[in-house]
């Protein structure tokens, strides 16, 4: 198990590289010197100036050199500094961090909770009114634009019943709040944001949990359970389940860079605090030090994401764990 | 209950097809045209499906927003259908090396989050309906050439060992000969699914501003205005929306068809 | 076990396909019954419409099946899960994939124990332990803490007839427990099942398309075509005198290959 998970880890130093490389390689494409971009604001600065500022970021070094460099410092995590503020890009990621998190857990949480339950009670019920309703559901859910949800949601919501408000995370007064208030107060914010985002995923885990079932229950152990005098039940719930809920978990760790990053659209339409709205405005900005840096975070977290699943799987499921 | 699926789908989608080429006859208006004594219609006679903040024809930008769509998905997945196919094809046929070399490279571009990437490209060279057809193109053509690679390596068990008994000779023949009728199944469907994942794609990045620009009609930009008209105007929410989801709907049930066809 | 007149059929493209097609057959008390017939012949799903264990699409729509003098196919679900596995047991031909893969073989053994004997964890490991001697384990231990996958064929089945036999049931029904096993290991489980059958005392229903086996350990055969029960006799009368055509293409094959 140990040596499996080292093989794998070791294997992903390659992709690594690759990863890398091609980011580096989209920064240098990018149209406008990076000295230029960042002081092109300010007019006072002469070409000299330019061509000694230069030097010192190391431009003039060859592009191997540069590359190394850089990757020096993309493993102490700096990544540059944003040309909006000056400050590190690798702060303002981390400052925003706990608020995308949030919306993407509580989001990955809730459609667990109701997508599990509701692909097993479609698959048990194959073919019913309700699992042909579902289906049809589904195939909506999957079909609709997310931002666009969230526009409608919104207008219901926020608009039509006035429960929610529309957009921040904090009310204006919320210093003024006591602790229950406060914890009120952001739950009403968060609720749509989770909600939709929850909404996007729901119909594919869903989806997937119900011929995972189906499947499971065509076994030929399932008849086994039953020749026993095992309960339907306990065949469903024990038996069944316990195999359709393997590949389930692969899910979750593909589910990782997805946590991480962050929907741009809705955390824009949301106004919400967070690394996806921080990627638009710096797409905006064209504060290249941070949209690579965003990229690239977001893609080894991917790569980990994949061996995490990987690893999960092997671990829950005997047939792997166990080797004759 | 014989693939209902396939024929509501391709309804859907040629109805849509033949609106777009035929927009500028079915669409009542100019979508461009400024009409200040309209703005902000609900739906009527005249307007069907009512008027923006500028007072311009909704069913109109909706139908011209149509081509734009349909079309950037078209080309988009067409590109990436292209480079899907030669890499996956170059991966199959020679393998080793060269294969190894490729499939990792789709394993890192896989890595990459494709509508961040997309947002970033387009934010540094400009948002153009040029730029998104390649961006989009460019970064979907993974599956494809996954899909091309294993059907040439299936095929290469198969087709060799015969190869061998006979000619010999022209095998480059026999494979293309008889890749294509075994792989264009799968890749169509990928194809399908291809062009609503595009559009849904692109009417993100026209949403965020970064993508066909005003005062062109997508889908996409037109929901800009939703954002400041929430309350006020219903239909510039929900209409250009139901486009969107009709026409992924449309391309998902054809997808949904075809694989029932071939699964048989 | 008294089976009469018993017709299943399948839900096919909205139409009723008959499979059984009016089974009647007997067991009587530690007899052991062979019934015979080719693949497809309906000989699986008789053996497990008995006591109502059906696919999906599959519907009785006739006849009865007595157990005992009552007729199973009338009880409600709640009284079958009593008689399943506590009175009648089975064994079936695929022992790895008739396994649970994600639960220990031990675990599985335990379950039928604990069902049906209402004793806790410890005395049902105990209990498994002992099982797996019987059936000539040679380390129990290790078996019942070991995943279906990561053992042989044969000692799956092993492991399937201590589980079948765990709470002493008055019927066997065996669905082809050696076709997919070595023919060594074939002759081993099959000493081992007549083995166990003297001493625990049972009734057998084998199931199998191969009349050399029939030859050896029935009492009486029945042989099934097409969802029918075409003769039935003892061992020696369908040997000898077959009467009906497809006994004797039965056993035709057989003689030519050179097994009987």
């Amino acid at each position: 198990m140990i040596t499996y998970i080292f093989r794998r880890l070791f294997g992903l130093l390659p992709m690594l590289f690759g990863i890398t490389l091609i980011s580096f390689m989209v920064i240098k494409l990018a149209p406008g010197k990076p000295v230029m971009l960042q002081y092109s604001l300010n007019p006072k600065i002469s070409l000299d100036e330019i061509k000694r500022l230069e030097k010192i970021e190391g431009f003039d070094k060859p592009l191997y050199v540069q590359y190394f460099n850089w990757l020096g410092n993309l493993s102490r995590f700096n990544f540059g500094r944003s040309i909006s503020d000056g400050r590190f890009v690798m702060d303002k990621i981390v400052e925003r961090l706990p608020v995308t998190l949030s919306i993407n857990i509580l989001s990955l949480f809730l459609i667990f909770l109701i997508a599990v339950p509701w692909g097993v009670r479609s698959a048990l019920k194959q073919g019913s009114t309700f699992d042909r309703v579902s289906t049809l559901v589904m195939f909506l859910l999957f079909a609709a634009p997310t931002f666009w949800l969230a526009l409608l949601l919104m207008q219901l919501f926020c608009i039509q019943f006035g429960w929610l408000p529309i957009s921040g995370i904090t009310a204006l007064d919320f210093e003024h709040f006591n602790w229950w208030q406060k914890v009120f107060d952001i739950g009403r914010h968060l609720f749509l944001p989770v909600l939709v985002s929850a909404l996007a995923g729901f119909a594919g885990i869903c989806r997937y949990m119900r011929s995972n079932m189906i499947e499971a229950l065509q076994q030929p152990y399932i008849y086994t359970a039953r020749a026993k005098g095992l309960s339907e039940n306990k065949i469903i719930y024990k038996h069944a389940l316990r195999n359709a809920l393997l590949p389930i978990v692969t899910i979750l760790g593909l589910s990782l860079p997805g946590l991480l990053g962050g929907s741009i659209i809705f955390e824009s339409i949301f106004a919400i605090p967070g690394i996806g709205r921080l990627f638009y405005e710096a797409a905006m900005m064209r504060d290249i030090n941070l949209i690579m840096a965003e990229i690239i975070l977001v893609a080894v977290l991917t790569m980990l994401g994949n061996l995490i699943a990987d690893v999960l799987y092997a671990y829950v499921d005997p047939r792997i764990r166990y080797k004759k | 209950m014989q693939n209902k699926s396939l024929n509501i789908g391709i309804l859907i989608i040629g109805f849509l097809t033949i609106i777009a080429i035929l927009a500028p006859l079915v669409s009542p208006f100019d979508p461009s045209v400024i009409d200040q004594d309209s703005l902000l219609m609900p739906p009527s006679l005249k307007h069907f499906l009512g008027t923006d903040t500028l007072g311009r024809d909704l069913f109109s930008r909706i139908v011209f927003g149509a081509r734009i769509s349909l079309g950037i998905g078209l080309v988009a997945v067409g590109i990436a259908t292209l480079v899907g196919l030669i890499l996956g094809a170059v991966a199959g046929f020679y393998g080793g090396r060269i294969d190894g070399l490729i499939m990792r490279f789709v394993d890192i571009m896989l890595c990459f989050p494709t509508f961040y990437l997309i947002l970033a490209v387009a934010a540094i060279l400009g948002p153009s309906i040029f730029n998104i057809m390649i961006i989009v193109g460019l970064t979907s053509w993974m599956g494809v050439a996954r899909l091309v690679r294993g059907e040439i390596l299936s095929l290469k068990e198969r087709e060799f060992i015969q190869a061998e008994k006979s000619i010999g000779a022209s095998n480059l023949r026999i494979i293309i000969r008889h890749l294509i009728p075994n792989a264009i199944g799968p890749v169509l469907v990928s194809a399908t699914l291809g062009i609503g994942g595009a559009i849904l794609l692109e009417s993100g990045l026209s949403f965020l501003g970064l993508g066909v620009q005003p005062p062109t009609p997508s889908w996409g930009n037109i929901l800009i205005e939703s954002k400041s008209t929430l309350g006020v105007a219903w239909w510039i929410t929900v209409f250009p929306g139901l486009a969107i989801l009709t026409t992924i709907l449309g391309f998902n049930l054809i997808a949904e068809g075809l694989k029932k066809k071939m699964g048989s | 076990m008294e089976v009469k007149n018993l017709k299943v059929e399948f839900f096919s493209n909205k139409s009723l396909v008959p499979v059984i097609d009016g089974a009647t057959f007997f067991i009587k008390k530690d007899e052991i019954l062979v019934l015979a017939g080719e693949s497809g012949s309906g000989k699986t799903l008789t053996a497990l419409s008995i006591t109502k264990i059906l696919p999906n699409n599959a519907i009785i729509t006739a006849g009865s099946a007595k157990f005992m003098g009552v007729d199973l196919l009338t009880m409600d679900e709640k009284a079958l899960t009593d008689i399943r596995g506590r009175e009648i047991a089975y064994i079936f031909q695929e022992p790895t994939s008739y396994l649970n893969p994600v639960f220990t073989v031990g675990d599985q053994i335990a379950e039928v124990i604990m069902l049906h004997q209402n004793k806790n964890k410890l005395d049902a490991f105990n209990e498994v332990k002992e099982l797996l001697s019987l059936v000539k384990i040679k380390d129990p231990q290790r078996v019942l803490s070991s995943y279906p996958h990561q053992l042989s064929g044969g000692m799956n089945q092993r492991v399937f007839l201590a589980m079948a036999l765990a709470c002493k049931p008055k019927l066997l029904i065996a669905d082809e427990p050696t076709t997919a096993l070595d023919v060594t290991i074939e002759a081993q489980i099959l000493q081992l099942l007549l083995d166990l059958k003297k001493t625990m005392g049972f009734s057998l229903l084998f199931i199998t398309h191969n009349l050399s086996i029939a030859k050896k350990i029935a009492d009486r055969i029945c042989v099934m075509c097409k969802g029918k029960i075409v003769e039935e006799g003892s061992v020696d009368k369908i040997f000898d005198t077959p009467e009906h055509f497809h006994t004797r293409e039965l056993i035709n094959a057989y003689e030519k290959i050179g097994r009987l």
